[in-house]
């Protein structure tokens, strides 16, 4: 079943004096449980396909449905809550809420949610500890590592229970062994838990471990490999 | 509460911007509340003076007196009217007054001063000027024509207490007449300005100066309550068609004129501190926006709607307003209280020249207190709605493409 179909989707950056097609034509399906690497040279268009893909940006023509909702004709306010209530985040940079602990920053999205505090508890203690830091729930992102960051990141995304986690370069911060660890978490729960990830990556340890790697240039899919 | 604790704990992060806004905060509304207390305490004891001193709460002339202090100008009748006053139950006190202006003369100078005739025991009770006399008394004495004049007269006249001081006036008949008086009394009102100008006698001897036996040009009313004075004006005017009675705020329309400028002045002073702060915390607080660009577009992308985007810094500013505000409040009570009561001494600063006293004594009162407060909570909550607002025109993929 697709999560993400996108059809003929160009994105066209007309501010300088020459047209940039970030995104051009691109037609592709991600299919739930998918583990997907969107490749490319700096430039090639990963980002920007993320970005539509997620909602957070809007494409210049072409559609893009996630679970088979069009998100290009959605207001901003109606994309902000399909956002929360479908897609999960995880950013190169972690962006936790430095202000809050990793157990605050793992329930914040269901508070946003409006879920109960009963099933946040349990969701929160639960996540943290697939995640493997339980140890660190009271503490804030100032007072971890790096890779123990992202880590609450990956959490906070997979909170609200999302159709699919976007994930910008996570392991561009990271050293090596976080990186690893970090991969190799995100895989168990895609493997486990059917958790479809897609990332947008440079790392050839992130490409190492994709079933399915779509490689972009100029913005358009020159390659797509599914292992 | 989501919020509230998101905001609460925002606001602890940049600790020294913090203390900046709640500084500006609390000494924004101190300032304003102690600038209002300021001006109005000066009018307030310059409105008490003039009342007190000077004035009293309704004189009673012929009309016309008052501009021409013309000797022909007084009331016949003026003892049946003071004694019409004195039925009124809101009436405290009546004093009959003669006044001349006339010339004063000593060895040293000549010069003009409006000489008020008073019989004692009446004046006491509509005037303070007694109880100012620094030296000698207030016609305690037994000599035979006693003045009593200020301190700055006699130091101008070269005269000191028991000396004699000649006084020229025209009577009733438009003759000119020479009256030698004796110091008895010297007095300091504290206003230059009344102090270089008056001097007081006995009514008889003023009389006499006049050559009349009765009659008075100037009758002083004291109230019980001095918000009564244009209502009890007002209804004397009708009963005496052919006097002038008016009450204090009309016998001085410089007054009044003061009064109402110093309202424009205080509502200045009050905008310039209401301004000056605005644009503090809007300068802040929008710094506490810029510098997180990235995080608030984070939040939106994760599903933070704009709506409690806005709510949250709103609740950063309302969260250090309630910290700065109650400080503000303090410090504000503990000054205008202390100064309240000790005085803030300005001899060096030239507001005697301009009638009023050396020493001011901040007031405020309770509905000014709450005014100046409620402007600078507004204040403050306004100044965050343009960083709020700016917060929400921020694009979540604009903010993640920095990360």
């Amino acid at each position: 079943m697709s999560v993400i179909q996108t059809n003929n989707l160009t994105k066209v950056y007309d501010e300088g004096p020459i047209p940039v097609h970030a995104v051009n034509h691109v037609t592709v399906n991600i299919e739930e449980g998918e583990f997907t690497a969107v490749v490319g040279p700096s430039g090639s268009g990963k980002t920007t396909l993320l970005n539509i893909v997620g909602g957070l940006d809007r494409p210049t023509s072409g559609s893009v449905k996630v679970d088979g909702v069009e998100l290009s004709s959605m207001n901003e306010s109606n994309l902000i809550k399909f956002r929360l209530e479908h897609i999960g985040f995880v950013f190169q940079s972690y962006n936790l809420i430095p202000v809050l602990t990793a157990k605050e920053n793992t329930e914040f999205i269901m508070l946003l949610q409006g879920t109960p505090e009963k099933q946040r508890t349990e969701r929160v203690m639960k996540l943290l500890d697939e995640v493997g830091i339980v140890e660190q729930a009271d503490k804030r992102p100032s007072e971890m590592s790096g890779g123990q960051q992202q880590r609450v990141a990956v959490a906070r995304a997979l909170a609200s229970r999302p159709k699919f986690v976007l994930a910008d370069e996570p392991t561009a911060n990271l050293d090596s062994k976080s990186a690893e660890n970090l991969l190799d978490l995100m895989l168990k729960l895609n493997q486990e838990e059917n958790v479809t990830f897609i990332f947008s990556t440079h790392d050839q340890r992130v490409i190492d471990r994709a079933r399915r790697v779509i490689t972009l240039e100029d913005g358009k899919i020159v390659k797509d490999e599914k292992r | 509460m989501l919020l509230v604790k998101i905001a609460w704990k925002n606001i602890w992060r940049n600790k020294v911007r913090s203390f900046v806004v709640i500084t500006a905060i609390s000494l924004g509304l101190w300032a304003g509340v102690f600038g209002s207390a300021f001006v109005q305490g000066m009018m307030k004891s310059k409105v008490e003076d003039v009342i007190q001193t000077e004035m009293s709460h309704i004189q009673v002339h012929v009309p016309k007196f008052r501009d021409e202090y013309d000797g022909s100008l007084y009331m016949k009748n003026g003892a049946e009217v003071a004694n019409a006053f004195r039925s009124e139950a809101a009436v405290e006190a009546v004093s009959e007054r003669m006044i001349s202006m006339g010339g004063l003369a000593s060895s040293r100078k000549n010069g003009m001063i409006k000489l008020v005739g008073v019989n004692p025991d009446d004046e006491k009770k509509v005037s303070d000027i007694y109880t100012k006399v620094i030296e000698g008394s207030y016609f305690e004495s037994t000599k035979k024509r006693p003045i009593v004049l200020s301190e700055k007269t006699a130091e101008e006249y070269g005269v000191k207490m028991n000396s004699k001081i000649i006084f020229k006036m025209l009577d009733v008949e438009g003759q000119m007449t020479d009256i030698a008086f004796k110091v008895v009394g010297i007095y300091n009102s504290g206003n230059p300005m009344y102090d270089k100008m008056t001097a007081f006698v006995k009514l008889d001897q003023m009389r006499q100066g006049y050559g009349i036996e009765t009659g008075s040009n100037e009758i002083a009313v004291w109230l019980n309550d001095h918000n009564q004075s244009e209502a009890i004006a007002d209804s004397f005017q009708e009963n005496y068609s052919d006097l002038e009675v008016l009450p204090w705020l009309d016998l001085s329309p410089g007054m009044r004129m003061m009064i109402e400028a110093f309202d424009t002045y205080l509502f200045i002073i009050v905008g310039i501190i209401l301004v000056a702060l605005l644009f503090s915390i809007v300068n802040t607080m929008l710094m506490a926006v810029l510098e997180r660009v990235r995080e608030i577009g984070m939040l939106m992308a994760i599903g933070m709607t704009k709506n409690r985007v806005f709510k949250m810094i709103m609740y950063e500013t309302v969260f250090m307003t309630m910290i700065g505000a109650p400080i503000g409040l303090l410090l504000s009570g503990l000054t205008v209280g202390y100064f309240g009561k000790n005085g803030i001494d300005l001899s060096g600063a030239a507001y005697e020249t301009q009638g009023f006293g050396s020493t001011v004594f901040p007031y405020l009162d309770t509905e000014s207190y709450i005014n100046v407060t409620i402007m600078v909570l507004f204040m403050a909550i306004l100044a965050a709605v343009y960083p709020a607002l700016k917060a929400l025109s921020l694009k979540p993929v604009e903010a993640i493409r920095k990360i």
